[in-house]
């Protein structure tokens, strides 16, 4: 069973670009790789990065705080703050924000937008005031999810917590109490580099207005023009396939364009 | 050095990025939330952050004024609902702007919304947009658009999101936009140069 799309008949016109987001993985104030796997490496300063992939193109960057413990929020912050100043495309931050005083302090080192995960599940109440006092184009929702059996469920904690939610109900629910955007990351596809969840995206944004961030085990330019192509979303985030320096964000965006997808050049 | 630009503070959001983008094309910004103080500036710049009625709630005691001033040639910047709210009426929050252009402030009739991310601005090539390639990208956030012509002797941009919008209005002093030119990396910037040297020159 699918679900029902909430619009039928012709697709209305836009000319919105599809957008590719890198992902920076952040620990401590520096970017980290190999997050999933034993040995984190350093790999590099995040406002260094960030602004080279701005140059390359990118059309946001979204930093994911991997340590999220109270004692990194200052780093973070810092760390949110640096990149924000020379950075001119959106910057996403996510990760371990709790309390509406984290969002605000997050949002005031410069970040664009919040991205919340565990906490939007255990306090439902922080998007609708998250959107009440910043917008809710300022609100993201992260959304981990896994297969279970016909449906997906929703994950916490890193992946770790199952929730019983089901990932296209919370995607709803979620929209409705504020989100301006959701970032799904299919927990099973990440970190295989096998390709995005496609039947998981299609299904999440058929069932929501906000805009949708496809994320979770890209590992080739062909399956960012994939998920852009075949599901609806909006935006593919991917992390390894560019700081493993595997490909460059105007690499993504050439094979897009050969295949018709609208992109900003 | 006098800052060349006065920001206005609607008390609600972060301007720190429009101003840092201001300042890296050269302009000393200023951030001022007194709106009586906004009467004696040079140069006013209104940033893309809040919602039409609370913006309009922070204009009132000097709406009248304010666009006389805009009517007279006092230069401004005006981002994403800095724009909307110089149109007379603003469907979101039912109520009135500062009345500069003619015309509603409408919901976006696409399903998907906020419309955000990067869309084809179509210009005339002129005041700002000089030098411009034809259609280049800018950044928006957005649900709600001024939907009708500004009045005549004003240039338009147009992008599209379910219907045509104006993406931007420019007369001899105002350059408005209900995209984010701070967010638009090199096009934005670029466009905030042309305007910042508009401004030197007035």
């Amino acid at each position: 069973m699918t679900d029902v799309p909430p619009d039928s008949g012709p697709a209305p016109r836009t000319r919105v670009a599809k957008r590719v987001i890198p992902c920076l993985d952040v620990k401590a104030g520096r970017v980290v790789k190999g997050v999933r796997f034993a040995g984190l490496r350093d790999v590099g300063d995040p406002a260094e990065l960030a602004a080279r992939y701005e140059a390359e193109g990118a059309d946001e960057v979204v930093f994911l705080d991997v340590t999220a413990t109270l004692e990194s929020r200052p780093i973070l912050s810092d760390a949110v703050r640096r990149t924000a100043e020379r950075l001119f495309i959106p910057l996403t931050v996510g990760g371990g924000m709790r309390t509406f005083a984290d969002i605000k302090e997050i949002l005031r080192a410069g970040a664009d937008k919040v991205s919340l995960n565990s906490a939007a599940v255990e306090t439902p109440e922080l998007i609708t005031r998250g959107a009440e006092a910043f917008g809710r184009q300022c609100m993201v929702v992260a959304i981990d999810a896994r297969r279970a059996g016909e449906r997906w469920e929703v994950y916490t904690r890193a992946g770790t917590r199952p929730t019983g939610l089901d990932a296209v109900d919370w995607a709803r629910r979620a929209e409705e109490l504020g989100a301006g955007e959701l970032l799904l990351t299919s927990v099973d596809a990440d970190g295989t580099a096998a390709g995005y969840n496609l039947g998981l995206t299609r299904a999440v944004v058929e069932a929501v207005h906000c805009p949708v961030i496809a994320s979770g085990g890209c590992g080739s330019l062909a399956h960012v023009v994939e998920v852009l192509r075949d599901t609806g979303a909006d935006a593919a985030l991917a992390a390894s396939i560019f700081h493993y320096g595997l490909h460059r964000v105007s690499e993504a965006k050439a094979a897009l364009a050969a295949a018709g997808i609208p992109v900003r050049p | 050095m006098e800052p060349l630009l006065t920001v206005v503070d609607y008390g609600v959001g972060n301007l720190h990025s429009l101003c840092k983008a201001l300042d890296r094309v050269g302009a000393r910004t200023e951030v001022v939330a007194d709106p009586a103080r906004l009467l004696a500036a040079r140069a006013l710049v209104f940033p893309g952050v809040g919602a039409f009625g609370k913006v309009m709630e922070v204009f009132a005691p000097v709406a009248a004024e304010l666009a006389a001033r805009l009517r007279g040639g006092t230069p401004l910047l005006a981002v994403c609902i800095g724009m909307q709210i110089l149109f007379e009426y603003g469907v979101e929050g039912e109520c009135a702007g500062l009345g500069v252009f003619p015309g509603r402030v409408e919901r976006l009739s696409h399903p998907k919304l906020p419309h955000m991310g990067w869309s084809p601005v179509d210009h005339d090539g002129t005041g700002c947009f000089r030098g411009f390639a034809p259609s280049p990208y800018f950044y928006f956030v957005h649900s709600f658009a001024p939907v009708e012509p500004p009045g005549a002797g004003a240039a338009v941009a147009r992008s599209e999101h379910g219907g045509p919008f104006l993406a931007a209005v420019q007369t001899e002093t105002i350059l408005a936009t209900q995209f984010h030119p701070e967010k638009s990396s090199g096009q934005g910037l670029a466009l905030l140069r042309n305007f910042v040297e508009h401004v030197r020159r007035f």
